[in-house]
């Protein structure tokens, strides 16, 4: 019986800024919100390249919900946004400012630690005067279910919790997702992978090296051949007194490929390009990783059952459009619409319509078509099929493509700038890899100046990252080399010959016959849930408190 | 016209602009409105119910108590509506009907209440005029009526701390040193000259342990070392393990009824007990039966005064009262959410003494123990009565630690470069163990982890209880060697306080190099054989020149 469990007109599940601007909507409509947040801290468990937007557009931005926002809890503005084409040493730059400016009323770079666990502190005050709170160290592991119909929530730290709405913002891997059917983790096209390193590096250097003030901060993009062929790309945002640089990657190219993660990562950190702003210097704060869904394909067009709504990640709700990528601004909208639906529909006298409205204003904001632009499904099956990829690829390889290139070198920088043009760019290697290695080859100047850093090695990036040890969260289904050794080399806290990373590569001999094997050992795991697509797992989060703790994000 | 015309909007937009609205004719002017345009049904429930509402909200202010139809209210109604009646006579006068009428108990509490509290407030004197509860409720049946102690305690006397040491395998848990040393900070301040300087004739409180067990004298003396001024223990065989009976009575007897001339009071001002299983347990039966209250789980404990002003305690309406000597027992509420504050405090008719308190273990910091600690040890000398011993303990069993590994003079670990041959690899590794004299087999969490598969005779060898490192054991033997273990910072916090590191490893620049004495750069499979032969000849010096010595 529903009378058995403590009941919440609503629980919000995870502490990130999907969750944070879900109950702090909620708590300003009065509706009591208990929040449940994983982490020993909001934002221990969070990781994101660093951007936030603020959309003109929008109907909801964290600074709306959270005044005092950008002083407290992010690190700096950034107006200057570039693309760097890479071919060997010759480097093309062009300057997209234009789309990044484009529907933007501000954004800032962010570390997730502080911005995450500054938001929880409000939403705690904010739910409290509704007789809820939030409550970290509370994993949240499935959804309670009564005749079939979802009614609330079960942990592994507390008794089942009941709720009139459930907003499950409990991120990428979002179990509640799963557990109702919404979300799967089939297939290695639908996600990126993204790693991370935090670098040290003093606000006068910052200014020094970047040319900009203390108030003011910069993008630098990366792609081309830095990356063996892998299609993704790279970034570089400027904190307060620390860089973010990181490598975004198809998940499907990074199997495919074979490649380490984070060896990619420092592909680019060591790229001669880099020692403008390096200069020999090289501290790394943290090491991180993370999943990033593809909203092109994953963000789900209904994400609602029953009294659950997915937000943000959850829901797939993560814009990754050529060199532009929104996740956080979407992930703030989408709570706000849900806690906004709830209201309505509370209003109407039937609260089970939360989910429907939800959806319905998802669409009227307009923000499934910047998740998921009709144009890009239009052009597709087309521009993504090998054939095109190939002529592509021969064409812009002749002479006469380089040609075309030189013709149209600011219609180039143009078309990067045009938010329509962008919402038809093809995943293709063509769009990744080739096209931008040509515009450095053909039109770019070779950079000076080597890079000489050295980044530490894997074990020494796990050494430096804090875990508190729990049982194993995920378990090996298959432990052979077919099913599952692809995790050896995506996961990014392991590598072929490394035996102190998650998943290990081990040759078996029993009477005679040999047998690859993969070994896994969750201590090092870093929870991005790359292991759960690519290898054969149950995959689960740890405990409330227990896993990795990351002090960036 | 109405501000707002329904029929410009959206329902959704409706909602929150109706619940706005407080008057009804508006209300109405609106239905009318929508009615003649698209007459949704949505709105108009919504604003009818609106009306509704209000219409409910007039009818209810509108209720005057001289006259009101009681049947109409719910006892919540009546219980608002006489919170603002001040007049006695309108009071009595709804008592009066509420009993001809539909005579519910709960609502003819709340009225007579109220006449109590407009009453009392003017009744003068101030007092509370005291019945005890046998006269006030002769039909029921008292449950405390055989317990002598629940009344007549009042203005008893009460003096110093008594802090329950809980023992296991022999000796204090480390709860009992910290309640020892928090109850010995708190009993310094109290009687010091910034606290009240002794008790209300200025002589100095105790801090009294208790000590009941088995063979405990030398837990009792322990006891003195982290700050009791005396301490009073039980010995006998049959107290060798916790149980509820004699515990509690022994407890009870030390602090209440032992004829010693020191205890010259009636019971304990303060009690304190470990919130550990039995502690818990204890705690309650012990206070139960000394019949005050218990703050479980406390997380903080102070002695401060308080400002009262519930009657109940000050017995005079209105009126704050200040209580000193209050044990503060802060305690987490749901789940840590909050905290809460729990003092126990006299009644007028009833002492709630003594003010008892479970902590949990690790709330306060382990003192250091002070062996020139003076103390007095008194032994509590009671005939135990058979029947405090019906229950019987058959079986008990302490979960094992597992494998040792610390204490060891040596301690050889493998790590993964047992890989290309597992069996064979932890064989000679407990080859070299053996060689030693006082040697223990420990194992880095790579090959714990792994899918080797052993051999079925080394297998029971391979379990997480052997593991070294930072989710294993932390040892710091006089010698460690490390066998094909790359000394990744998870190992190397297990280890890096041994005495003397070896390390085999193929690997010239494996980063366990950096932190051992001795770097033997070679495969396990050919080094250890050679190790243990040069161990079993007692000739290691030829092993050693080759190692080079980083």
């Amino acid at each position: 019986m529903t009378d058995d469990h403590e009941h919440y007109e609503a629980v919000v599940v995870g502490a990130g800024p999907g969750g944070a601007a879900a109950a702090a909507a909620l708590a300003r409509q009065g509706v009591e919100t208990l929040v449940l947040e994983r982490g020993v801290d909001a934002g221990s468990k969070n990781v994101s390249g660093g951007l936030i937007y603020a959309e003109e557009s929008a109907p909801y931005t964290i600074d709306s919900l959270f005044p005092d926002f950008r002083e407290a809890a992010s690190e700096r503005p950034v107006d200057d946004y570039y693309i760097h084409n890479v071919s060997g040493r010759d480097v093309k730059t062009f300057d997209l400012g234009r789309i990044h400016r484009h529907d933007t009323d501000w954004c800032d770079a962010v570390l997730r630690r502080k911005m995450d666990s500054w938001l929880a502190e409000r939403v705690h005050e904010l739910t409290r005067e509704t007789g809820g709170g939030l409550l970290t160290e509370v994993r949240v592991n499935g959804l309670l279910r009564e005749n079939g119909e979802i009614v609330g929530v079960t942990c592994d730290e507390l008794d089942p919790i009941t709720a009139d709405l459930i907003v499950a913002a409990d991120g990428v891997n979002s179990e509640l997702a799963r557990d109702a059917g919404l979300m799967d983790w089939d297939e290695p096209d639908d996600w990126f992978q993204g790693v991370k390193a935090v670098v040290e590096m003093e606000p006068d250097a910052i200014a020094d090296r970047f040319g900009i003030d203390d108030d003011e901060g910069a993008a630098h993009l990366f792609s081309g051949d830095l990356f063996e062929g892998v299609r993704g790309g790279g970034f570089l945002y400027t904190n307060e007194d620390s860089l973010s640089v990181g490598t975004v990657f198809h998940l499907d190219s990074l199997a495919a490929e074979r490649a380490e993660p984070h060896e990619l990562l420092d592909a680019l950190l060591t790229h001669p390009l880099l020692d403008q702003w390096l200069q020999g210097e090289y501290e790394e704060r943290e090491y991180a990783a993370k999943l990033v869904p593809d909203s092109k394909k994953v963000a789900h067009p209904s994400p609602h059952r029953g009294r659950l709504l997915l937000v943000g990640d959850a829901a797939g709700q993560m814009q990754a459009q050529g060199p532009i990528i929104k996740g956080m601004n979407h992930a703030v909208t989408a709570g706000g619409l849900a806690a906004e639906a709830y209201a309505d529909a509370k209003t109407r006298g039937d609260p089970s319509a939360a989910g429907e409205l939800y959806e319905a204003k998802l669409n009227e904001e307009g923000v499934m078509d910047q998740l998921r632009p009709a144009r890009y499904r239009a052009t597709r099956s087309v521009s993504e099929s090998d054939l095109l990829g190939t002529i592509g690829d021969a064409v812009i390889r002749s002479p006469i493509g380089a040609a075309g290139l030189k013709a149209f070198d600011g219609a180039i920088e143009r078309a990067f700038n045009s938010p329509f043009l962008l919402g038809m760019v093809p995943d293709t290697r063509f769009s990744y890899v080739t096209l931008p290695t040509r515009i450095g080859e053909v039109l770019g100047e070779p950079v000076t100046g080597d890079n000489d850093v050295e980044p530490p090695d894997l074990a020494d990036r796990i050494g430096d990252l804090t875990y508190d040890v729990g049982e194993p969260h995920i378990e090996l289904v298959d432990n052979s080399f077919e099913a599952s050794g692809t995790a050896v080399t995506a996961c990014p806290v392991s590598a072929v010959g490394f035996g102190g990373g998650c998943y290990r590569e081990e040759t078996v001999r029993t009477n005679g016959s040999e047998e690859r094997l993969v070994s896994l050992d969750t201590q090092p795991c870093v929870e991005c849930g790359t292991c759960a697509i690519v290898a054969d797992t149950e995959w689960e989060h740890p405990a409330g408190g227990k896993g990795v703790e990351y002090e960036q994000g | 016209m109405p501000t707002i015309d329904p029929t410009d909007h959206e329902i959704a937009d409706l909602g929150p602009e109706v619940n706005g609205i407080d008057d009804v004719e508006e209300l109405e002017a609106m239905l009318a409105l929508e009615a003649d345009g698209e007459d949704r049904g949505p709105v108009r429930t919504l604003i009818e119910s609106r009306i509704e509402k209000l219409r409910a909200a007039d009818e209810e202010e509108d209720a005057d108590p001289g006259d009101v139809d009681l049947a109409e209210l719910t006892i919540a109604d009546v219980a608002n509506m006489v919170r603002d009646v001040d007049d006695a006579a309108v009071l009595r006068g709804l008592l009066e009907r509420e009993r001809e009428g539909k005579d519910r108990s709960g609502a003819i509490t709340q009225i007579e209440n109220r006449i109590e509290a407009v009453e009392g407030s003017e009744g003068g004197d101030g007092e509370v005029e005291y019945v005890p509860p046998e006269e006030k409720y002769p039909d029921l049946d008292h449950p405390t009526a055989d317990k002598q102690y629940v009344e007549g305690t009042s203005g008893e006397t009460y003096r110093d701390m008594w802090v329950y040491c809980e023992t296991q395998q022999g000796e204090l848990i480390d709860v009992s040193k910290e309640l020892l040393g928090k109850a010995r900070e708190l009993m310094d301040e109290y009687n010091g000259e910034e606290g009240y300087g002794g008790d209300e004739d200025g002589t100095p409180e105790e801090v009294i342990a208790v000590v009941i067990g088995d063979d405990v004298v030398d837990l009792a003396e322990e006891a003195i070392a982290y700050g009791a001024d005396r301490v009073v223990y039980h010995e006998d065989e049959r107290l060798e393990r916790f149980r509820h009976k004699p515990y509690t009575e022994l407890f009870a007897h030390m602090c209440r009824d032992f004829d010693v001339d020191w205890r010259d009071y009636h019971e304990p001002r303060y009690t304190v007990f470990p919130a550990t299983n039995n502690g818990r347990d204890l705690s309650a039966l012990v206070q139960g039966e000394l019949d005050s209250g218990l703050a479980s789980d406390c997380s903080d404990l102070y002695i401060d005064e308080a400002m009262i002003s519930n009657p109940a305690k000050t017995g005079i309406p209105g009126d704050s009262v200040a209580f000193d000597r209050v044990l503060h027992m802060p305690r987490p509420d749901f789940s840590g959410f909050e905290y809460s504050t729990i003092l126990c405090i006299d009644k007028p008719h009833r002492d709630f003494h003594p003010q008892g308190a479970s902590v949990i273990p690790g709330a306060f910091d382990l003192p250091d123990p002070d062996p020139d600690r003076e103390g007095e040890l008194v032994e509590h000398d009671l005939e135990l009565p058979d029947e405090w011993f019906q229950i019987e303990i058959v079986d008990h069993d302490r979960l094992e630690g597992g494998v040792d590994l610390t204490g060891h003079d040596v301690v050889v670990a493998l790590g993964r470069g047992i890989g290309t041959d597992p069996t064979k690899g932890i064989e000679l590794g407990l080859e070299l163990v053996d060689a030693f004299d006082d040697a223990a087999f420990g194992l880095s969490r790579g090959v714990i982890t792994a899918s080797y598969q052993f051999g079925g005779h080394v297998a029971d060898y391979v379990s997480e209880e052997r593991q070294i490192g930072e989710s294993g054991q932390v040892v710091e033997p006089a010698v460690y060697i490390a066998a094909g273990i790359s000394g990744a910072v998870q190992h190397k916090v297990g280890m890096d306080e041994s005495d003397t590191i070896i390390a085999i490893n193929d690997d010239p620049d494996a980063d366990i190099r950096g932190f051992s004495d001795y770097f033997i750069e070679g495969d396990l499979f050919e080094v250890l054989p050679r190790l243990t032969a040069a161990v079993e000849s007692g000739n290691l010096a030829a092993v050693a020149a080759e190692a080079s010595d980083d």
